[in-house]
């Protein structure tokens, strides 16, 4: 081979690495990328971290990639995203350490029913508009209700569609067919004609389907993205998977609105952002004026136990959800033998891989915290470890010596480490549990779709859509929740239980109401339908310029409509 | 270009549609055996069996699945309508479904996201092509040297390292730490080119350094092979510079296999850079698509996965007319 001749290439790369050694410098001399103070000029698509931290705009920073602003389709809470926007009959009033309380909202009061209990009144408030001037009207609160009967805006909470009455069949109002159950009795007043009497009905009222929407402005295809405010804000610009900014609605006065305090100029929904790197973001106070709106995993609440630094930015609910564990009543068919097994439990090593105290508190009853009607009682001892001589003698009455179970549970990490704690627990008395971990998707499918003969065990998680003991126990516990979509993964049948749910649903006087509810929990509780494991605490993250950020144990979500943000 | 070429051109283009049309038909009916029901998205809270029906009636999912198969292809051709009346809902030509999550036709979903997997790909592969052939050159004339060392043992690196890991590393070391480079979101480079690169620097550096490490083994093997071959002794002894036999001589022959595989690897890349998309908060076609499996949001996976096939397909169509033209024995 030919000797090479680099002189001249030697000299090219030494070029090359100046350049790059000034390139790196430049680099470095661009420290402070993340500055908050530092303004890109972005536009459309704020940049979070550089955006400048404009005096009153408060930032969500959220996993999804949606938010969907159509209250046909939405199954938020009355006190968060979506009720910036929209309004409705009645609304949650969420103060620091109060019980939950439901409030009037659009109406003045939260509805007055007729002797039999089949008719709700409702009359709204004077003076009270749209984003765009045009006054709000019962027709409009009619028209929103109906939109949600249509194939094409299905998808929301829809609790008023088993209980107006005539129903059935209809398909909503873009053919010209109304429903008559929703009477406009004038401009201000409407009613609600039902088919059984329901005591939930104001909570029922505060779903986002009792809000106004103009007809004349309804596009079912683009209503998501370009609803027709009636609450404090309307949309500026919604970017579908980046951003959602929204503005004030001159048109909206906190004179007529109790519950909004509407502090921030504008709230911006940061979309797509992951979860991990928002935390740590919050941590740094990167930006100030921000909150996130996921949960703050367990894992990272494990590791910032030992940094003090972090609890000026975590908020954390008292125990509020219910954590538990279903046992399939058609496969598990003894009581004894279910009893054995909410005896046999290890409530303590679920809650150690919940992430101990800071995630949640041992649970005994099926209402959970924060719920108006419920009673403290434990009927399988108060024991956290479990009583194992109490299941052994359960077990020994019923003959089963040795015992094989399928515990069914979605495959992330947190429910399978609880998995696991679960079938220690019951090893202790010879229960031999097999774990399913499999994809969330395919556990709603088997657990709630199928005819439930692939389980004998499933971990589940419920809090309500509204904080009603109705909300609470029917869907897990009401023979009509069996399969077809129903949560009795229980697969729970009990004609009695099934009677005095229905009759505690009935009484509107919830002083009445809630010692029935009481009752209904510990009927249950003797047929051992399930095992109440925990009630979870949730942490939320938000920066040092955000304030009011507080959780409640219901709904377990900060209250948006109070935050504010120093200027 | 003679007529053999522009033959095969023909053949390839038409391979290429025929391949497309049974990966959509295929994409369709392995996700239409999905074990979650799509419909449930749609039905509501709480759900009951006749809401559930009615859901599935709107979505066209209690159609068998070749008639579910055949809407899909022609809704790609004609668009297509879901419901009937005032309250129906329009999907337009090339329609890849509706999503009832986000209440958006899926077409419309990818076209909103594409530009920003674009910015990502691309730019990275321009980074990985100039910094791999670079670094594999400089191994190659190199060779045994500390340089050549150094670089393989990167390359090793770069092609072990999962981009999650080295993403998660980017964004703590020159995010947090050092506060270099921003640690998450996308600027549209019609705002601010300035910001728009300034926010991919780093996920650019990252797609580039693992992807990088390929080409730089590559492009060393060929070098090296080539120096040894007769045409490259050949032109010393007529006494061209090293500089002319390696630029002119060696560097096309060596990269004649490196710009297919280019097409190759942008095109899986441009069809959601799932992992990377997702580190960086970025709100391209693989955030989209990890979203939707998130949520079992049936129409927009069959829509994504369908996208990112035909881009592929597309990408294999380019590199084989690449080939061609760069190889006429080929």
């Amino acid at each position: 081979m030919l000797p090479r001749s680099p002189h001249p290439r030697r000299r090219r790369l030494r070029a090359a690495a100046a350049a790059l050694a000034a390139g790196a410098m430049l680099a470095l001399s661009a420290c402070g990328a993340n500055d908050p103070s530092r303004n890109t000029g972005a536009v459309g698509t704020d940049t979070g971290t550089q955006a400048p931290a404009a005096a009153g705009e408060l930032q969500v920073l959220s996993s999804s990639n949606e938010l969907n602003l159509d209250p046909a389709k939405s199954q938020s809470m009355a006190v968060t995203s979506l009720a910036l926007v929209h309004r409705r009959l009645t609304t949650w009033r969420v103060e620091p350490g109060q019980e939950v309380e439901v409030v009037p909202d659009l109406a003045t009061d939260t509805g007055t029913v007729s002797d039999d209990g089949l008719t709700w009144t409702y009359t709204l408030r004077d003076g009270l508009f749209f984003e765009d001037g045009t006054p709000i009207t019962a027709a409009d609160i009619k028209y929103g209700l109906e939109r949600t009967y249509a194939p094409a805006l299905s998808g929301g909470l829809t609790y008023h569609r088993a209980l107006l009455a005539g129903g059935e069949g209809y398909t909503g109002p873009y053919e010209g067919q109304h429903l008559d159950s929703i009477e406009v009795v004038d401009d201000s007043t409407i009613a609600f004609h039902l088919n059984q009497p329901a005591g939930d009905w104001p909570w029922i009222a505060s779903t986002p389907a009792f809000s106004p929407v103009p007809e004349a402005q309804d596009d079912p295809e683009s209503y998501a993205r370009e609803p027709v405010a009636s609450g404090p804000y309307r949309v500026a610009s919604a970017n579908v998977g980046v951003e959602v900014r929204l503005e004030r609605n001159e048109y909206w006065s906190s004179d007529i609105d109790q519950m909004r305090t509407a502090e921030p100029d504008t709230i911006v929904w940061q979309l797509g952002q992951d979860t991990q790197t928002t935390t740590q973001r919050l941590l740094n106070d990167q930006p100030a004026n921000a909150i996130s709106a996921s949960l703050v995993p367990a894992s990272t609440l494990a590791q910032l136990a030992s940094d003090p630094a972090s609890q000026d930015r975590i908020v954390t609910s008292d125990p509020g959800p219910l954590q538990y564990l279903s046992i399939n009543t058609e496969r598990v068919a003894d009581v004894r033998v279910r009893q054995a097994i909410n005896y046999a439990v290890n409530k303590a090593a679920v809650l150690i891989a919940m992430g101990g105290e800071r995630g949640g508190a041992i649970a005994t009853t099926y209402i959970s915290p924060g719920i108006p009607g419920r009673e403290e009682y434990a009927l399988y001892g108060t024991e956290p470890e479990g009583d194992v001589a109490a299941a052994q003698a359960l077990l020994d009455e019923a003959g089963v010596s040795s015992l094989d179970l399928v515990l069914l549970t979605r495959n992330d990490s947190d429910s399978v480490a609880r998995s696991e704690a679960i079938a220690q627990g019951l090893s202790r008395v010879g229960i031999n549990v097999t774990i399913d971990a499999v994809e969330s998707a395919t556990f709603s499918e088997r657990a709630t779709q199928g005819d439930g003969s692939s389980y004998d065990l499933a971990l589940g998680s419920w809090n309500p859509d509204y904080p009603s003991p109705n909300a609470n126990l029917r869907p897990l516990y009401h023979s009509a929740e069996i399969g077809q979509g129903g949560y009795n993964t229980s697969r729970y049948a009990n004609p009695e239980v099934d009677a005095a749910i229905d009759a505690a649903a009935a009484e509107e006087d919830p002083e009445v109401a809630g010692p029935m509810w009481a009752a209904v929990d510990r009927m249950i509780a003797e047929d051992a339908p399930s095992v109440p494991l925990a009630f979870a605490r949730n942490s939320f993250i938000g920066g040092s310029a955000v304030g009011n950020y507080y959780v409640e144990p219901f709904p377990a979500y900060p209250n948006y409509l109070v935050l504010s943000v120093e200027g | 270009m003679n007529r053999r070429t522009l033959a095969r051109i023909g053949v390839l283009a038409t391979q290429t549609l025929l391949v497309l049309v049974i990966i959509v038909a295929l994409t369709f009916m392995v996700f239409s055996a999905w074990p979650a029901d799509p419909a449930l998205l749609a039905c509501g809270r709480p759900c009951t069996p006749d809401r559930l029906e009615s859901a599935r009636v709107f979505l066209g999912y209690d159609q068998p699945w070749y008639t579910q198969v055949w809407n899909y292809l022609t809704g790609i051709v004609a668009g297509r309508t879901f419901g009937e009346g005032a309250g129906a809902i329009h999907c337009d030509a090339p329609c890849l479904g509706y999503s009832f999550r986000l209440g958006a036709p899926v077409t419309s979903l990818i076209a909103s996201r594409a530009p920003v997997t674009a910015s990502l790909a691309i730019g990275a592969a321009v980074l990985w092509l100039l910094g791999g052939v670079l670094a594999g050159m400089v191994s190659a004339l190199r060779r045994g040297t500390f340089a050549d060392r150094g670089i393989m043992a990167l390359t090793v690196v770069g092609v072990s390292a999962p981009s999650y890991l080295l993403g998660l590393l980017g964004i703590l070391v020159f995010g947090f730490t050092l506060d270099m480079v921003p640690v998450a979101n996308y600027v549209p480079f019609s705002t601010s080119p300035i910001d728009w690169a300034w926010h991919l620097v780093l996920p650019w550096t990252v797609l580039a350094f693992i992807n990088a490490a390929v080409y730089a083994r590559l492009v060393r093997g060929h070098m090296l092979e080539n120096l040894g071959l007769d045409y490259v002794r050949m032109a010393r002894s007529l006494g061209l510079t090293e500089r002319t036999v390696i630029s002119r001589q060696v560097l096309p022959n060596v990269l004649t296999p490196v710009i297919p595989l280019v097409a190759l690897d942008l095109g899986a890349l441009l069809g959601g850079a799932v992992i990377t998309e997702r580190v960086f908060s970025m709100p391209g076609v693989g955030s989209l698509l990890m979203d939707a499996v998130g949520q079992t949001d049936l129409p927009v996976i069959v829509g994504v996965t369908v996208f990112a096939a035909a881009i592929v397909i597309l990408a294999n169509l380019v590199a084989d007319i690449l080939a061609t033209v760069l190889d006429p024995r080929i």
